[in-house]
């Protein structure tokens, strides 16, 4: 499988330097030191440096929630600015045969719910848009997210579409368009939060799940 | 008759002790992959190895951390699984996109390299059957100087935590 990441965006590539640097500090402090010693390290990096309180890459200027429209796994009109309004949702383009990133990402994300308060897990939207159009079918995204929610209270909300309706998603989302057949994506987790904003996103690291936990209840309010 | 003197005598049996030490010495350098009986650290030697359970029937991904001990670059030439009947190495390339190594990958000398996710896995193609946790999955890999290793990878829950690798002693 191939994963493009993230856009090369000024914050995105400060956040990275911050990290990498964190990483060689906390390295250079214990020769064993554990990965939550090292994210807190970098997470307290980051506080100092942007101001910002996200363990995840901030998004500078924040983006609005979107609006596209797609089919969830029922069949149905999904409308996802509408749909998803007012409620803290995660949103990930991806597919279901990728072996990698994707499976890790859904589970980090499901990791990171089964830790926050039961009210917030409940309301907590996770959007999963396929990138793959010839191969992921309702019932393929159905099976597949089944494997990731199955012991939370709300489910994953799987959608397709055409090639034109999930290049125009991913482009009112502002992520990168994917390409091989949706083989090559970003693997950004955006986070809105309950006042339609993405200010943060999440890639793939050894504490994804953490990062998203802490980052879900600033934008929620709970924190 | 004259007797050399013993000073010269002892010199010179240190010089040829000295020179079958050398001689002894090159022989795993070269013949360390066939030497069963070497007592030496494996060249290369593989952890924290995992397959990740998958959430599809159609391919699972494995992970290792690969420990170069020896004092020389080796390169992973090729891969194979006993979980399907197709198994390729992939890595993040200089892009941070992924895809096929197919010049193999290289362990620089006294180095190690992780597999993880977003970084490189051994792709599991055409899976002979469901993988679930708790099942193990043997993975040959073929270094070009170290030869095969074998690897035996526990399947992992699709949410459990991944194992962490534990180099050579």
């Amino acid at each position: 499988m191939k994963v493009l990441l993230a856009r090369a965006r000024w914050a995105a590539v400060l956040a990275v330097a911050l990290t990498a640097l964190g990483s060689l500090l906390a390295g250079c402090g214990s020769s064993s030191g554990s990965a939550a010693k090292s994210s807190a390290t970098t997470a307290e990096l980051n506080d100092r440096v942007n101001g910002s309180t996200y363990q995840g890459v901030g998004l500078t200027p924040p983006q609005p929630r979107p609006q596209f429209t797609l089919k969830d796994t029922s069949g149905r009109t999904f409308k996802f600015g509408s749909a998803t309004a007012g409620k803290p949702t995660l949103l990930f383009f991806g597919y279901t045969n990728c072996p990698d990133v994707c499976p890790q990402t859904l589970a980090d994300i499901t990791n990171a719910l089964t830790t926050v308060p039961a009210k917030l897990k409940a309301e907590t939207q996770v959007v999963f848009v396929t990138t793959d159009v010839k191969h992921d079918t309702a019932a393929v995204l159905k099976s597949y997210l089944g494997k990731f929610d199955v012991d939370l209270p709300t489910k994953f909300i799987g959608l397709y579409g055409t090639q034109s309706e999930i290049d125009a998603a991913q482009v009112a989302s502002h992520i990168t368009l994917a390409e091989d057949g949706g083989q090559t994506h970003s693997a950004e987790v955006l986070l809105y939060g309950s006042d339609d904003y993405a200010r943060v996103a999440f890639l793939q690291s050894t504490n994804e799940s953490g990062q998203i936990a802490h980052d879900l209840q600033l934008v929620s309010g709970v924190k | 008759m004259i007797r050399p003197p013993l000073s010269l005598l002892v010199a010179g049996l240190a010089v040829l002790i000295g020179m079958a030490g050398l001689v002894r010495g090159s022989i795993p350098q070269t013949a360390a992959a066939d030497s069963a009986s070497s007592v030496q650290t494996a060249p290369i030697v593989v952890g924290g190895a995992y397959v990740r359970e998958p959430a599809t029937t159609v391919n699972a991904a494995a992970y290792f951390t690969i420990f170069n001990t020896s004092d020389t670059p080796d390169v992973l030439t090729s891969v194979a699984s006993g979980a399907g009947a197709a198994a390729s190495l992939h890595s993040e390339t200089a892009s941070g996109g992924m895809k096929i190594t197919s010049a193999g990958l290289t362990i620089p000398a006294k180095s190690s390299i992780a597999l993880s996710p977003g970084k490189g896995h051994v792709m599991i193609e055409k899976l002979y059957g469901t993988l679930t946790a708790g099942q193990t999955v043997n993975l040959q890999l073929t270094f070009a100087r170290a030869g095969e290793v074998l690897v035996t990878a526990p399947v992992v829950g699709l949410l459990a935590p991944a194992p962490t690798a534990t180099g050579p002693k």
